[in-house]
């Protein structure tokens, strides 16, 4: 799939856990390493923003189009 | 309050607990049929296969086997004919008792509180092919039959093997169209799942 998900690199750049995010966020830990290795097929809005919220970032810092 | 909450909540508990009940039910009585029909079809199967090794062997014996189906008048005329009409039988019937060991197999492996797996589905698209193939085998045979008559073979008796060509076709397109709608059921689910 030509959109990547770096979340990991924004979670390295916060020096965040995952087991942290997921409490901050209120998703599990299995939600969050299946958007995180990439696998998941959708994403909500209301979860990019939590995310967006905790890791005070952009969603375009945690999703990349590559041809 | 409370009570009154409770009390309108209740007979729509108890619909839904026997509704569940019911189709449990139903579940494992249709599982027992399937089972019957299947024992039935493999003991036909079986006894139209000695029946087949007899009337080549040991003619004299049929008429004391199953359905007395005794085509020896026809494999002394036409070996050719006789192969063709016997393998017609013995593939469908074998189809036959295959296609509810699918159904047997399939309730037996399917887990009722989650029913929308890939393997539910395959076996539910498997069920329509051999449907479909067992449909159009009996088909041709009836036609293959219906020649044969105009060249002065006996075919009364063997019509019951493939009167039901055409509800056999007709189920294999309802199952078809059941099992596409199971396999985007399933894809839709999927796609539920891996939503983040």
């Amino acid at each position: 799939m030509p959109i990547v998900v770096n979340l990991d690199v924004m979670m390295a750049k916060r020096k965040m856990s995952l087991n942290e995010l997921s409490e901050k966020v209120e998703l599990t830990l299995s939600n969050l390493s299946i958007l995180k290795t990439g696998k998941a097929k959708a994403i909500r809005f209301s979860t990019l923003e939590a995310i967006c919220k905790v890791l005070e970032c952009q969603p375009g810092d945690i999703l990349e189009f590559v041809e | 309050m409370f009570i009154n909450k409770y009390l309108l909540r209740l007979p729509k508990l108890l619909i839904l607990k026997f509704m569940s009940k019911t189709n449990n039910f139903v579940f494992w009585g249709l599982y027992i049929v399937a089972w019957l029909i299947f024992v039935g079809l493999s003991i036909e199967a079986g006894a139209l296969l000695v029946n087949f090794f007899f009337s080549i062997y040991n003619p004299e014996i049929v008429g004391n086997l199953y359905q007395k189906l005794d085509l020896s008048e026809m494999y002394y005329e036409s070996k050719m004919a006789f192969f063709g009409i016997y393998s017609f039988i013995l593939i469908i019937s074998i189809l036959k008792a295959y296609l509810f060991y699918i159904v047997i197999h399939l309730m037996h492996k399917m887990d009722l509180s989650k029913p929308f797996s890939s393997f539910v589905a395959r076996q539910i698209s498997l069920l329509s092919y051999f449907t479909l193939t067992i449909g159009i085998l009996s088909y041709v045979a009836r036609q293959s039959a219906k020649n044969l008559m105009h060249h002065g073979f006996v075919t009364d008796n063997l019509n019951h093997f493939w009167a039901d060509s055409q509800a056999f076709i007709i189920m294999a397109a309802v199952i078809y169209i059941i099992s596409v709608i199971f396999a985007k059921g399933i894809e839709l689910q999927n796609d539920n799942e891996l939503t983040i």
